[in-house]
This record gives structure tokens, sequence and C-alpha cells, in this order.
């Protein structure tokens, strides 16, 4: 026998156990093939004992040996509960089980190494969204609206949007002019699909998205947009005409903006906007990163880089004020596209958010054209597990304090606030997302969601979230061109268009009966909360 | 007839006071009324007469819902125009209306007729529906409908004859039909877009008899005859029903999929960086979009046999050519590593190769000494190619008989130096013979000689030989062994008698005196062996000491202990008197006579003053050389067994052919196989070994080396893998890319470890 010592790592220890049904199992091999993790293996199995067949005892030992599945213990091929093993068995032989008794946590930090993974906070996952009703519904009160006849006005503004009093108008006998110059604003679809970097997605998860965005616009009228995240955008796109659904991110990498840079002069439209990246709701305070292990060639081409582990700076190097963020990125990025594009900012939320958005509120240049703001539930490709479970803020509040700071002043509206960072978490993003804009979002940031519907399986209950392994199981935040093959671009992307179709008509469900034409931003009378602190907190009613 | 007239003087009747005096005169009987209405609502209905005569209403200038929920055998004819909700649920009565009609014309009807001589409302027709056990209700509409007709209509039939319209954009108002499931609306003139659910298709033969028949009645009741010939034109009329599932399709949008073939950016966005045709694989692939691949490494690395033995006998082939039937090739097989296989491999080796043995962790090992045994009577031939080089060995002990061994078979003139009268070194002089055979030792010396090398005893090399050695042949090979005892300086150390001495003593026959007692210091096998060469020579008790846990194997305390004696550890010596031994902590050991067996050092006095050493030892290059053209061995090294003097003879030897060929000298690095690749649950354990240790073939898990079972071809879930003959007569297996999926499958089932796994090439793109 093998000696087993108590300090042994056994599957016992991992966070999944494979369940293997032995007399299922044709051992066809189809799940050791699947399985991107290498986390089983065929073995074989001794099956010897003593028979007793006679009346009297005289027993004789049988020999047997049966090949099998078998589960790897080592910490490095750990299952992740991925379950494409089960996906691909024929026979339901085998699949991952939740161990309840894992000591991962105690076991995964060889060598010093913090825990490195993808995904959200596996640990923050009560939602304040969740116990937020939309409690006013027209009732004899005033008609409610017939969501699938009414013609609902379904835009929200990205850029500076300013104030009557302040604009340049001039009256020119009966007709009213603008003079001078206004400030770019898009009137877009309250979705954007959020940053996420081509790098931390497969380019073909990457462009499944764009192909998303470029049919919701074009066949089905909705002007959704899509923020590049910072890993370039391909030059292709940015010549083509379906460069103007593209919000072009910088991050405190300025990875891709060479080639975004030399790409100018062959683009076709301008794009969308620019998103200034500070920070991510997912792991605030720590800088991007994207393991060597995904730095493939195409990779290097983008961003311009050798393979290596690749770190954005926590901080924007150079900027160490709101004053001078707003100078230096705010002016040099409004100005790279002739002030025809507006330039957003993107923070994660944090207790300092409301500073900050007053500060842009006052900016007499009101050259700021939207404040995004990202909660604690929000994803990552790549982060230190501490980030993601232990540091962040969340969203629904602080979006809430922005905007009542802004009502406060008389300046709500002015610049748009977007929100996200767990929108969809449970399933319904539209519920998510009528709930924010009522709260004074003037539209939601979604990403997690959209890979999920791409066919991520992972979630923030510890399955799977190897998003920085290369590993991906359903090819989507992987580099290896073998694993990016598993994904059908054409599914995906017709997966995330009927998502959107349905969350534009759920929206109206819920605007309809509030009697809403446009988006409700603020109608914070149409909420309820069964809980007295969310209430008391948001400013909403109470109801039990 | 009953004619009611609503105002009196300025004075109206309520609608409660209408509807209450027309209920009581149909309770009266009168079935003929003429009401001069003043806006009073939900004339005509729902009302009967108890004889099941028919109820007929003249109205002018009536409130809303004249006709509602009005039942068959009712007839309600309008004078002029009627508000909203022109026959609201009417379930059978025939409504005229001579004049336009307000918002939701027969809405919700279900029965009967509703006849419009002019223009209709919004929401017109909206949630008519057709209960199927009666008959189907129309609404007929001389000119147009306002915005949203025919919302959620369920069924029965609506004409819209478009009079005076036809110029307006559409006939029916904006978003007509939204929600329409059944029914059919006929519409002559242009139309607002339809939803996608509804369609908008020629009439046909059966469409056009309905009309015929039906706009003659229509036009009779709404006094409209002149409008015959006008809309009887019937090319002009269409009509709007839900659309099957076949014309949804082909009105749908395009899919994603179509989307991305016809109106995306041309080879995608990446084309520049990242080609990718496209094509997606499922969970299992083949090829090279395998995860990972099997490679059948057939004896790339060393069975756990192999890799520890010294000399690097490769046993697993032995037993795999017995598997074949190849006797006799495989006790040949073993000479190219040792002339010894009967002396050392089969008697005195502590066989390294059996304690790791694979087999050894599932019952007992496999019979690996013994095997060498089976060897004792194998002769090679010489070889035919003489390389005439010139080789001199210096010391006749086993790793100088290895070298000479090992050079004579490579062609070489091989001429062995010794300084004793007989060849075997230690295996001769120092080993028991109870232990060793002298009639196998001779039998096995005797086959090197056969091999043509010559022996020179008696030859004591010292500093001047060596040098006419050096001169006068091609290459060196000193392996003249430890014979210098090691003695520490302990006071009373004069007395200590040398164990390896004592011991050549005893091989040679002097029989050494001993007295009674006797301590022996050190407890290695040597210690052992003097130990028992004592008892042998008369000892009466024999006490064996040493510092630490004795070395020796347990069957050789054992033997000792049965002899009497006894062993103690651990024991400090401080001094050495005539009583006996004096420990650090005082005691005193009882002997007379005190044996030391602590190791020997070699004699390197021969050697130049400049040749490297570390301590007592020689300090070789990698190739052993220790100058130029001269190699070393076995105990001038460091102190070893006997197979390890004869794998450092095997090594010395190829260095020294290498040398005089004058080509490089590359040792072949050798791997062990993971143990976790070998799968020995295919193996039933069991107690009984084979009596012959050439049938251990059965046991002999072959680790490393295919055996050759079919076991992975026969397990292939995909049918992938053959066996194919090799050029060299030999065979291999082979795994067909095409057909593997890289399950592992192979790997997991193969008993010796062949089939491996490993990552599948790193691809670049798709």
């Amino acid at each position: 026998m093998e000696a087993v010592t108590t300090q042994d790592i056994t599957v016992n220890d991992l966070q999944w156990k494979i369940e293997y049904r032995p007399e299922q199992c044709t051992l066809c091999g189809s799940c050791v093939a699947a399985c991107t993790f290498g986390a089983i293996y065929v073995d074989m199995e001794r099956l010897d004992k003593p028979v007793f067949t006679g009346s009297v005892p005289e027993g004789t030992r049988q020999h047997r040996a049966m090949p099998v599945i078998r589960q790897r213990s080592d910490i490095n091929h750990a299952c992740v509960g991925c379950g494409m093993c089960e996906k691909i068995c024929p026979n339901t032989a085998i699949r991952p089980v939740r161990n309840e008794d894992s000591r991962m946590p105690l076991l995964q930090r060889q060598h010093g190494h913090p825990i490195k993974r993808g995904g959200r906070t596996n640990l923050n996952s009560q939602r304040t969204l969740d116990s937020i009703v939309v409690g006013r519904i027209s009732q004899m009160t005033d008609p409610a609206l017939d969501s699938e006849r009414h013609t609902f006005d379904m835009r929200a503004p990205l850029g500076r949007v300013v104030d009557a009093r302040h604009l340049p108008l001039a009256i020119d006998g009966n007709n009213l002019l603008i003079q001078g110059k206004t400030p770019p604003v898009r009137w877009i679809y309250p979705l954007i699909f959020s940053d996420m970097s081509i790098g931390a997605l497969s380019p073909r998860a990457w462009e499944a998205l764009t192909l998303a965005v470029g049919y919701l616009n074009e066949h089905c009228h909705l002007p959704v947009r899509m923020s590049s995240g910072e890993g370039g955008v391909p030059r292709k796109l940015m010549e083509s005409d379906k460069f103007r659904y593209m919000i072009l991110q910088i991050a405190s990498g300025h990875f891709g903006w060479n080639r975004i840079v030399r790409a100018m002069p062959f683009m076709k439209t301008d794009p969308c906007a620019i998103l200034i990246k500070i920070g991510q709701g997912a792991k605030p305070g720590d800088g991007g990163l994207l393991p060597a292990a995904k730095v493939g060639p195409h990779i290097q081409a983008l961003r311009g880089v050798p393979k290596a582990t690749l770190h954005s700076p926590p901080n924007h190097q150079g900027l160490y004020s709101i004053e001078e963020s707003v100078q230096k990125m705010h002016l040099s990025l409004n100005a790279a596209f002739g002030f025809r594009v507006p330039v957003a900012i993107k923070c994660a939320a944090s207790a300092t958010s409301v500073s900050v958005y007053n500060n842009l509120l006052r900016d007499p240049y009101r050259i700021c054209g939207g404040f995004f703001l990202d909660g604690i539930q929000g994803g990552t490709g790549a982060a230190n597990e501490v980030s993601l479970d232990h540091t962040g803020h969340p969203i629904v509040s602080k979006l809430r304090d922005c905007y009542q700071a802004a009502v406060a002043q008389g300046l709500q509206g002015q610049i748009p606030l977007w929100a996200g960072g767990g929108i969809g978490m449970t399933g319904n993003a539209a519920a998510d997302a009528f709930k924010m804009i009522c709260l004074g979002a003037n539209g939601v940031i979604v990403g997690k969601i959209l890979i999920q519907l791409l066919g991520c399986i992972g979630n923030e209950h510890g399955r799977c979230n190897k998003c920085n392994t290369d590993k991906c199981p359903t090819g989507i935040c992987t580099q290896d061109p073998r694993l990016m093959k598993r994904l059908d671009v054409d599914r995906g992307a017709q997966n995330v268009v009927d998502y959107v179709l349905a969350f534009d008509a759920e929206l109206r469900k819920l605007m309809a009966p509030i009697g809403n034409s446009s988006l409700p931003v603020g109608r914070s009378d149409a909420l309820v909360s069964t809980d007295r602190a969310v209430a008391d907190k948001l400013g909403i009613q109470y109801a039990c | 007839m009953l004619t009611i007239h609503t105002l009196n003087e300025h004075v109206r009747m309520s609608t409660q006071d209408l509807l209450l005096s027309i209920e009581e005169a149909v309770a009266r009987g009168e079935t003929d009324f003429n009401v001069e209405a003043s806006g009073q609502h939900d004339i005509g209905g729902p009302l009967w007469n108890a004889e099941g005569k028919k109820l007929f209403f003249r109205v002018r200038n009536p409130g809303q819902r004249v006709g509602c929920m009005a039942m068959p055998n009712t007839e309600v004819v309008v004078e002029g125009p009627a508000p909203a909700d022109v026959g609201w649920l009417n379930a059978g009565g025939r409504i005229v209306v001579r004049g336009d009609a307000g918002d939701t014309a027969g809405h919700c009807a279900a029965g009967g007729v509703i006849y419009i001589g002019g223009r209709a409302g919004t929401r017109s027709g909206s949630l008519m529906k057709h209960d199927p056990l009666y008959e189907e209700p129309e609404l007929w509409i001389l000119k147009n409908t306002g915005s949203f007709s025919f919302e959620f209509m369920g069924g029965g039939k609506a004409i819209v004859c478009g009079c005076d319209s036809q110029t307006l954009p559409s006939v029916l108002g904006d978003r007509p039909c939204v929600g329409m499931v059944g029914g059919v609306v006929y519409v002559r003139g242009p139309v607002a877009p339809l939803p996608a659910d509804v369609c908008l298709v020629d009439i046909d033969r059966d469409d056009v008899l309905f009309l015929q028949r039906g706009l003659e009645d229509f036009l009779d009741a709404v006094h409209e005859q002149k409008r015959l010939k006008e809309l009887s034109v019937w090319k002009q009329w269409h009509k709007i029903v839900p659309a099957g599932a076949k014309a949804a399709q082909a009105t749908a949008m395009p899919t994603v999929a179509e989307y991305h073939k016809n109106e995306w950016v041309p080879g995608g966005i990446f084309a520049d960086v990242f080609p990718d045709a496209g094509e997606h694989n499922g969970l299992v692939a083949h090829g090279i979009w395998r995860l990972r691949v099997p490679e059948w490494e057939n004896h790339v690395h060393c069975a756990p046999c192999e890799y520890a033995c010294p000399a690097g006998i490769p046993t697993q082939l032995r037993y795999n050519l017995l598997r074949e039937g190849k006797s006799e090739e495989a006790l040949r097989l073993v000479l190219d590593y040792t002339p010894f296989p009967g002396c050392v491999c089969g008697s005195v080796c502590p066989n390294p190769c059996m304690q790791i043995c694979t087999r050894a962790g599932l019952d007992t090992a496999i019979q690996i000494g013994p095997l060498g045994r089976a060897s004792r009577d194998v002769q090679l031939p010489k070889p035919k190619a003489r390389t005439g080089k010139k080789i001199a060995v210096i010391g006749g002990g086993v790793g100088g008989l290895a070298a000479a061994w090992r050079l004579a078979r490579k062609g070489h003139d091989v001429t062995v130096f010794e300084r004793e009268k007989r060849m075997g070194g230690k295996m001769e002089q120092v080993i028991p013979r109870e232990r060793l055979d002298e009639n196998l030792l001779n039998h096995e010396i005797d086959r090197i000689a056969r091999m043509g090398v010559k022996f020179a005893n008696g030859v004591n090399v010292d500093a001047k030989k060596f040098e006419e050695i050096r001169a006068s042949f091609d290459a060196v090979i000193v392996a003249t062994g430890g014979h210098v005892a090691r003695i520490f300086n302990w006071p009373g150390a004069e007395r200590i008698v040398a164990g390896i001495d004592f011991m050549k003593a005893v091989n040679a026959g002097k029989k050494p005196k001993v007295a009674d007692s006797v301590i022996v210091i050190g407890c290695g096998n040597a210690g052992m062996d003097a130990a028992a060469g004592a008892y042998k020579m008369g000892a009466k008790k024999v006490t064996c000491i040493d510092v630490q846990k004795p070395a020796a194997f347990e069957h050789e305390i054992e033997h000792i202990r049965s002899l009497g004696g006894e062993i103690l550890w651990p024991v400090m010596t401080k001094e050495i008197t005539k009583e006996g031994i004096i420990t650090d902590d005082g005691r005193l050991i009882p002997g007379e006579e005190v044996i030391i067996t602590i190791g020997e050092a070699p004699d390197l006095s021969f050697l130049p003053e400049n040749t490297p050493k570390f301590r007592s030892w020689l300090a070789p290059q990698a190739d052993q050389s220790i100058m130029k053209g001269v190699f070393a061995v076995g105990d001038t090294i460091r102190p070893g067994l006997l197979v390890h003097a004869i794998g450092s003879g095997n090594s010395a030897a190829d260095a020294a052919d290498a040398y005089v060929r004058g080509v490089p000298y590359e040792p072949a690095q050798k791997t062990l196989i993971d143990k976790g690749k070998l799968h020995t649950a295919c193996f039933a354990r069991s107690k009984e070994t084979s009596a012959n240790a050439c049938d251990d073939y059965k046991r002999c898990v072959s680790c490393g080396t295919c055996r050759d079972c079919h076991t992975c071809e026969e397990s292939c879930p995909e049918l992938a893998i053959s066996r194919v003959a090799t050029d060299t007569g030999g065979f291999a297996y082979v795994s067909d890319p095409e057909r593997c999926i890289g399950c592992g499958v192979c790997a997991g089932v193969c008993p010796c470890g062949i089939w491996t796994m490993h990552d599948n090439v790193v691809l670049e793109h798709g």
C-alpha cells in the first residue's frame, strides 16, 4: 500500500469532488479529453477481494482490475467545478460536486503567493437590489401604459449635457440659433457592454460581443454601445463604420493606444465615446492584470508588449488630483478627436465617490461627459482574491448619493451617471437596470452577464473562475486557439442579442406600469424596499 | 310599434328610465321600437322576446354602446351616426349604423353582424372573437377606421371597404392588427405597416364569394347600393390574417449568423492579427485540436531495477526476451553489463535492483539476483574486429576485470596487472568462501580470460612501473581498490588487527589465530564477515560494536547472532587495552583481540604526486580520467559495493575506448520511469514466486518497456491504436491522430507506463 500521511492533500481537501459512477462509465474517455484543467485521469483500480461461494468458509481471493476515471488530488490540477465532464458524459457517470469540507483556502497559497482568480466577489453576494421592488403601479390613479404598443423613449445621454441657461442660444427673428460650441452628447441605449479587454477575452468572445452590438444597432434599432476595455482595438474594426458603436477605453496601462492613434487617419467614423478608467469595482486600488499565460502573439501585437505578465499600475501615473485628471486626460482625449467625441470617466465606487462627482460637476470647462461608477460585485478576468472579496463598495447607495448630491445643487442630468457592478447577477438585468435608473442612473453597464450569455459557467459561488489561467473551458477567457475553437461565435452572439431584446421588452414592462414614456431617471417614488435600512438609506418607501 | 320620445319639454329621460321602460315593454310583448334618443347608452340589448319573436329597434341619436350585448333576433338600426362602442360584446344582434361610428366599434363582438355606413374610430374591432359554438361575428365598415384597429383580434370577420379613404396613408389607421391572433380583416386601400406576426395576403375565390354576398346586404342596410360597382373590383381587395409559423419565418429578421456572414466586417475584425476560419469544435476534438496527445515511449525511461543498478543492467529487457522465448539472448544480455552475473548479481550483491523492484511493492521482488546465476555458463565469442589498441588495467579486482571485459569485447588488447597470484581482488581475497563460491568465481574469471584478456599476476606496480606501463599502452585503467585499513588513533590502537588483513589470511587458508573473545569495530557487512571469520578461526565470543545503527544487512547480523555474537551500538571507543575496549563513558567491553572493519583507503603511492585527490581518494574528471589516457575505477575513487565497481569499470572502459578511438565520450543519461505511470493493479498479488528465476517474466511488470500485451489496443475507445511491425524487425504501437481524442485511456491502462500523455503543441492561431 502507498503510504499516505495526514498532511497529504487528497480530493477531500479540494473545493470540488468528482462524483464518479463506474458502473455507468464506458470509459469513452470524453470527460478526460474535455477537461482543460487536467483534473481527472484514467487509472487502474484493483478490485481484489476474498470471495466465498461454498457452504463452508473456504474463501478464495479473486483478482480483478478495472480502468476508472480518477480525480487528481494536487492543488495545481484541482477540479474547478466547471462541469464539462458532466456535459460531455453520455451516461451521466461523472460530475463535480461542491465539497463543503474544502480546505482549499488554506492550501492554495503555495510558495507564499496570494490566490489569484477571475470572476467576481464570492463573499459579498447579498444584493441591495433584491430587497427593492417596483411598488408604485398605476392602478386607477392613472392609466398604465401598454408596454408592447406604446412608443417609449429609451435613450440615455453619454456626454456633458448643458442646462438651458448655459446654452449659447440666440434669437434671430423667429428662429432659435445655437451660437458657439456645445459639448458632444450621444443619445444611446441605457445599456453599455462594459469594458472587457482583448486579452481578458479571447478574440472570438470579443468579436461575438461586437457582433451582437452591430446586430442590435442595425437590425433591432437598439443603439447599444460597447466599451473596448484596455487591450487595444483591432484595426479592421477601427477602419469599419461599425467603429461608431465602440467606446474606447484608456486605463493606466494605456495598452493598445499606439495602434489606435495610428489608425486615426483611416477611421471612417468617430467612436461613440472615450472612457477613462481610473478604477474598477472588482479590484479597486489594484491595477489591471493579464497573466503571461494569456499574452499570446496576437495580444503581444495589439498591445505592443512581450510575453509577460502585464500589470496596469493601480493609478494613472502622472495624475495626482481630480483637477489634474480633468486637465490632462479629459482635455487631451477630447482634443484627440476634435472635441467631437464625449469623454467620460470610470471609477470604482468608493467612500469618496461623491466628492469626485461634485468636483466634476463644478468643472467650469464642462469637459466630463459621464461618470461611470463600478460596484463591488463587478467582475474581472484576473485579480488577487483578497481584492475581489475584501475591497470595493456596494454600488446602489453610492449611485444614489451621487445622484442626490447633484439634485441638491440642481445639476442632475448634466454629467450622466452610469452604474454597474453586479447588474444581472441574479438573472434579470432589466429589473436591476430599472431600479438603478429610478435611483438616479442614466444607464447601466454590464460585463460578467455577457460572458455568461456567451457560455461562461463561472459564478459567485466559487464555480470555475479560472479566467486568469488561460484554461477557460468555454473558450471565452483564453488566448489558446485550441480552447477558443470551442466557442461558437454566432450562437454566443445570438444569445446576447436575444437577452438584450428581452431586456428591452422587460424594461418596457416595468416602465409601463409606472406610466413613464421615457427612462424614469430618479423616479425613486416607483420603488419600495422591504428592508428598512435600505429604504432609509436610499430615501425610498419602506413596505412590508 | 312603440315610439319613445326621450325629450319632453327640455326634460331628458335618464338612461336608466329609458332602458327600464324598454325592458317593461318587451316583457309586455312589444317587439317593434322607435327610439327618439338623446344620448342614452346601451340601447338594444341584452333583450329577448319570451316567445322568440324578433325585436326591432329604430334609433336616432343614441349614446354609447348602442346594441351592446345584443342577442340573436335583435335588430338595431341607427339612423345617422353613433358614438363609441357600437355593438360592444355583440352576442348575435344585427346592428346597422347609417353614418359614422365612434371609437371601439365592434369591440369584443363575438356574434351577429355590425354594419357601419361611414367611418369607425380608433380600436375598432379590437378583441373580436369567434366562439366555436356560434356563428362568426362580422363587422362591416364602409370607409375607414382610426388607429389601433383590430388589436388583439381573436376571431370573426371584419371588412373595411375604404370608400372615400383611398388617399389616406392607411385605411386602418396607424398600428392596425397588433396582437391579432385570429379572424380575418378584408381591406381595400392602403394599410400601415403591420406587425411581424400578421400578414397581408391576396384574397381567393371563397373570399370573393363571401364579399359578393355580404356586400349586397351591407350596402342595402346602410343605403349605399350605389357603391356596389366601385367595391366589386376584387383585385383591390386584400386580407389580413395572423401569420402562420412559416409566414412568420419568411418575414423574420436575419439571424446573427446571417448578419455575421453578410453584413459584418469581411473576414472578421481580427483577420490581421488572429486569422480564424471560424469553425468551432465540440468539447472533444481530434488531431491538432486535442488538448493532450499520447506518446508511445518504449524504453525511453529506465525500469527501477536498471536505474538502481550501478552497472545499469536492464533486467526488464532480459525478462522481455524470456517472455518472447529468446532465453539465450536473455542470458547473454547481462554480459554486456557485467562479467560477474553469478558472483555478484547472484551471490554477494545486496541487489539494489530488487529492493526497488516495482513488484516488491506488490508482493515479492522479481528474482533478479538468482537470474544472474543462470548466465553462469554463457560464453560469448571474441570480437572479430580488432582495434589494435593496447590497454592496461592495473588491479585485477572486480572493477578492473569489469573494465577489462568490456574493453576486450570492444576489440582492444587488454592486459590486467595484478599484485597477487590470483585474479579477483576482494572477491577472491576477502569475501568468505561461504558467501562466494570459489568455483563460480574461477569460472567467471576464466570467461574473461577466454575473451582474450591477458592476466599478468604478481606484478607490483610502483611509480616506475606505472610510468613504464603508461608509456607502452594506449590507455591505462587504475583499479587497485582499497586495501589500507582505516584505523583511528585511539590509545592502544597498535593492538588493533585490520579486518581486511585478517580476512585475506582466512581466505588464503593461513588460518590466522584468534583469541577466545574478539571485538569487531564496525558493524557493516565487512564487520559481519570478520565476525564470522573469527568464529570460524575458533573464537568463542565475538562482540561487534558501532557508533551508529549497524549498516550490515539484517540477515548478516542475524547470522552472527545465531553464532552467539553480540551487536552493541552506539558505542564510542576511548581506549583499547588488553582487557578490551574502554568506552567514552568508562565502560569496559571485554575482548582480548580487536579487529577493525570501518573501511579501507586506496594505496595510491604509485601515482604521480600531482594526481588530483580528495582526502585519501582519487578525484577524477567526469570521464573518470585522472591524467591523459588514465582512468580511475571503483574503490580508488570512493568506497562502494562490488556492483559500484562494476559500473565504474564499465564507464571507465567506455571513456578509455572513446579516448583511444579519438572520439568524444558521451555517457548515456538515464531517467527513471515515473512510478505513477505504472499500473500494477493488472497483476494479481501472490505469495508464490517462480521456482525458476527465468520464469519470473510472468511476474515482471516490465516497467518502461512494452510487454506487448495489447491492452492499449483493446482499451482505446476510439480504436485509434494499432500494433505495427518496424523496419528493424520489432514492433511499435501507434495512435492515429485523426481518431485519437487525447483521453489518455491508453496511458491509464498501460501496465508498463509506456503511453504517456503530453500537452499538445502550442498553436498560434485558429
